[in-house]
């Protein structure tokens, strides 16, 4: 199956440092690891997951084998890069962290959370993977988890539609 | 505010920090923990220097430890007790 992958930079993994085989002119080499959600595995995300893991620099993957899909993530034993996503540049990730930062402003200012709308603009500098989540708590202290959730796919519909991913 | 299963605060970051890098943590407490981790810098920090000092001193013995020092320990750890 296809699905999506953030890195650093530098294309090593965020939580792991393992060096991914990137693509160059093809898809990268297979990397394969046995399936335990968290702890080894090949990680990916669907696109609704992609806001919980907001990173710099982000691909397309494919996945092999023994796939688990959960609610935060997809772990597979198989997995290999098959294209870096360009339109996720630096200018996307700024986009997207003012569209979050202006989103959490709406809401708290529309319920008179200033505790809210004061963390907002210090947060802006450390980006996109913090001020998604703070819209999204913004969103969950109006409406609890319904909230979070919606305001998750809000965030995922702005990346799908911005990076023209496959949804 | 009720503690949701969506997220986690640094707080819990430091309750949760040994059994994150032991891997204990049951997968959808580690993927909320990492999910803190991929916008807190601050916690980043603190689990590398957790990760740290776990390596560095991980392997000591008792035997390693000088005599003085466990003395000194001791003692702290009475006052503390009567404090």
């Amino acid at each position: 199956m296809r699905a999506y992958k953030f890195l650093r930079p530098d294309g090593t993994g965020v939580f792991t440092g393992f060096h991914w085989p990137l693509p160059d002119g093809g898809p990268g080499g297979w990397v394969r690891a046995d399936v335990d959600p968290c702890r080894s595995g090949v990680h990916a995300c669907r696109p609704g997951h992609l806001p919980l893991w907001i990173g710099r620099a982000l691909y397309e993957i494919e996945l092999e084998g023994d796939i688990t899909d959960d609610e935060m993530k997809l772990a597979a034993s198989q997995g290999r890069l098959l294209r870096r996503i360009d339109a996720w540049d630096a200018q996307a990730y700024d986009d997207y962290t003012r569209m979050c930062a202006d989103r959490g402003h709406e809401l708290a200012s529309a319920h008179g959370l200033d505790n809210w709308e004061a963390v907002i603009e210090p947060s802006v500098p450390e980006g996109g993977a913090l001020l998604g989540f703070v819209a999204a708590r913004i969103a969950e202290e109006i409406d609890g988890q319904q909230g979070y959730h919606r305001e998750r796919a809000a965030q995922t519909d702005w990346l799908i539609q911005r990076l023209a991913l496959q949804a | 505010m009720a503690h949701s299963p969506l997220h986690i605060s640094c707080q819990e970051v430091v309750e949760l920090v040994t059994d994150y890098i032991e891997r204990t943590l049951p997968a959808d407490d580690a993927a909320v923990f990492e999910q803190h981790l991929n916008f807190c810098d601050g916690c980043v920090v603190y689990v590398d220097q957790v990760r740290l000092t776990i390596d560095a001193v991980g392997n000591l013995s008792a035997e390693d430890v000088p005599p003085e020092t466990t003395d000194k320990l001791m003692a702290a750890f009475r006052d503390w007790k009567r404090q």
